[in-house]
């Protein structure tokens, strides 16, 4: 009866012999007094603490479905991606018999990386140190010096570590650590209806537009995805500069846009998108919205989700995936410690755009986000800000209030699961319950033998 | 007449003078100036109306694959704008509520490593021998706030037009970072 935190996916094949790991080393801390539900009230702790870190890592991320690529980032055999779940480098390929594949960059003999290229493509991902060299399933395939080791040697035991699950949602690539877990489709629940709202205007789906934006913010990684979840409220303030640059020239704002009305959806699972649903909903690239046949969609998908999350709004899967369907910007909040985060962004497009219609998206997205866009500028300043001073000790004892739309999340008939106001704190509430409840939760690699 | 032709034959490609080199610097210098001054209205007026302003990301690529490591045109950038799209985002800084720079940063524009060729017109559509091809190395600190402080690194190569108030203009710029994860949290300046 040991409490270890030795992973028991993929990895359970992998011989550890007499090795056990101390319980100690993985002390849990319950956090139930961090986060007041009822009273919309946050301890800022969440966003500072070493300890809480890493026990995100252990019981937050390690059982969640995460984001890892979309599925046009792999075209033929040997293509590859590498990302991180959590702070675990990953390996995301296509295998000879075209099935996507995530594997641990990690060598199993002294466990440096074995690819250390962003994307590209290859036959073997082959250690630099010592030379171990592994195939496109992961299987160790060369040794060098192989008969130094003894007998018992087996390589078809030192393959690379598997993430034992990787599924896919309308060209998103999710995988998990978990090995029973439930399906990704079950786990977004209602979510997938308004992810659809970006994922399928036509049978064709959609594409990456080439590369990854990357850069780092000094911020706890939740402070981006619960904003992705629940706050539209920001925009007007935070995002003042860029509704100047957007309006006509000498204008300010039209008033349509600063007091938008509309929804926001929140879930059991930690799940939250919100969208204006005023029809004039859209300020993005007019050469875009010319192209868009809103007949087609609206018979597609419904005049709820056209006049709502299609047509613009912020949406975050929990964890750390999130994205914005107005812009076709996907990103992951890569945890790097409590104090920051690294930001890898993607943009997609459907794939029947013709060139000069993708083109004008690409540009609309990387001039308004991405680290130079004109909005996205200035959520950069924004999470650094709270981030920098938290660690005072008052600061960091003084509660933060999530109570806008307190009572507000009810079934609107019109969407799918619960929604609150457009302006809310409801999807943060939300996020913070299920942080909150999977921190309480021994996950999979604690549990008893 | 022919000998003039003769000549520009013989300019295409070839490195400028003293003079031109000096004039290429000074002009950088008051470009850098005026960037580190925030005035961005003014760095404006020396971009040509069909500037083609580039900042590609780059990656980590396999050796073999080392010609993927800069982003293809119509790829992942950081910039990729036109003089009307850079005066839009110049237009934010006028809005008194851009926060990433609100109070200011405090930024040097260093440039140096210049060197200077007559565009060779078989290579740039459009150009003749008396504009400028160049190329230099710009370190860009910026220190925000109390002590947030990054430092961009890169290379830019411009063609610059025979024209305008100062003799010289902006007409294309390919910037090139020396980063793959860009190790700042916004950039809010420009090159």
């Amino acid at each position: 009866m040991t409490s270890t935190n030795e992973p028991q996916g993929a990895a359970t094949t992998a011989p550890r012999g007499a090795l056990r790991r101390p319980a100690d080393l993985a002390r849990n801390i319950d956090v139930s007094g961090l986060v007041d539900t009822e009273g919309g009230l946050l301890d800022r702790v969440v966003f500072t603490d070493q300890q809480l870190y890493r026990q995100e890592l252990r019981r937050v991320f390690a059982p969640s479905w995460l984001f890892l690529a979309h599925t046009d980032q792999f075209h033929k055999p040997g293509d590859f991606f590498t990302t991180y779940m959590g702070e675990d480098p990953v390996i995301v390929t296509l295998d000879r018999d075209r099935r996507i594949r995530a594997y641990l960059n990690s060598c199993r003999h002294r466990g440096a990386r074995v690819c250390r290229a962003d994307s590209g493509t290859t036959r073997n991902f082959t250690c630099t140190y010592h030379g171990w060299s592994f195939n496109l399933d992961g299987a160790l395939v060369s040794v060098p010096n192989q008969d130094g080791y003894p007998e018992s040697f087996e390589t078809g035991e030192w393959g690379l570590v598997e993430v034992p699950h990787v599924e896919t949602y309308q060209g998103l690539v999710f995988g998990t650590w978990n090995p029973e877990p439930v399906s990704l489709r079950e786990s977004l629940g209602d979510m997938a209806w308004y992810m659809d709202a970006m994922l399928d205007h036509d049978d064709e789906g959609t594409v990456v537009v080439g590369g990854v934006h990357k850069w780092v913010l000094e911020g706890n990684w939740k402070l981006a995805a619960e904003q992705f979840a629940t706050d539209w409220y920001h925009v007007n303030m935070s995002h003042a500069s860029a509704l100047m640059a957007l309006a006509p020239a000498g204008k300010k704002p039209k008033d349509e846009v600063v007091h938008r009305t509309g929804r926001q959806y929140s879930d059991a699972n930690g799940n939250g998108a919100g969208f204006p649903v005023h029809p004039k909903n859209r300020f993005d690239a007019q050469t875009v919205h010319r192209w868009m046949d809103y007949d087609a969609l609206r018979a597609r998908l419904g005049e709820a989700r056209v006049e709502g999350p299609l047509t613009n709004g912020h949406a975050t899967v929990f964890p750390n995936f999130s994205y914005l369907p107005v812009n076709g910007s996907l990103r992951v909040w890569h945890p790097k410690g409590p104090d920051k985060m690294e930001v890898w962004a993607w943009t997609i497009v459907d794939k029947s755009m013709p060139p000069e219609v993708r083109e004008a998206q690409r540009l609309y997205n990387l001039r308004t986000f991405g680290p130079s866009g004109i909005f996205e500028q200035d959520d950069g300043e924004n999470w650094s800000e709270c981030q920098a001073i938290s660690h005072g000790f008052i600061t960091n004892n003084v509660a933060l209030n999530y109570q806008m739309g307190m009572g507000s999340e009810r079934a609107d008939g019109r969407h799918p699961g619960t929604t609150s106001e457009l302006y809310s704190d409801a999807a943060g509430r939300a996020f913070y319950t299920r942080w909150r409840d999977l921190m309480n939760t021994p996950a999979w690699h604690e549990e008893q033998k | 007449m022919s000998t003039a032709i003769e000549q520009n034959r013989s300019r295409a490609g070839a490195r400028a003078d003293r003079d031109t080199h000096f004039e290429v610097e000074q002009f950088y210098y008051e470009e850098a100036d005026l960037l580190d001054a925030g005035r961005y209205a003014d760095w404006l007026d020396l971009l040509a109306d069909d500037l083609d302003y580039w900042m590609p990301t780059r990656t980590n690529r396999l050796r073999r694959q080392q010609s993927l490591s800069v982003a293809a045109r119509g790829e992942a950038a950081f910039y990729d704008e036109s003089k009307d799209s850079l005066a839009w985002r110049v237009r934010r800084f006028d809005s008194g509520m851009a926060w990433a720079e609100d109070p200011p940063s405090r930024t040097r524009h260093l440039v140096t490593n210049v060197m200077v060729r007559h565009v060779d017109p078989a290579e740039h559509d459009g150009f003749t021998t008396d504009d400028l091809w160049v190329r230099s190395a710009f370190l860009v600190y910026r220190n925000r706030l109390e002590r947030e402080e990054n430092v961009f690194a890169g290379s830019r190569t411009d063609i610059l037009r025979r024209g305008g108030d100062r003799g010289l203009q902006v007409a294309r710029r390919t910037i090139l970072l020396e980063q793959n994860i860009l190790q700042a949290k916004n950039i809010s300046t420009f090159f």
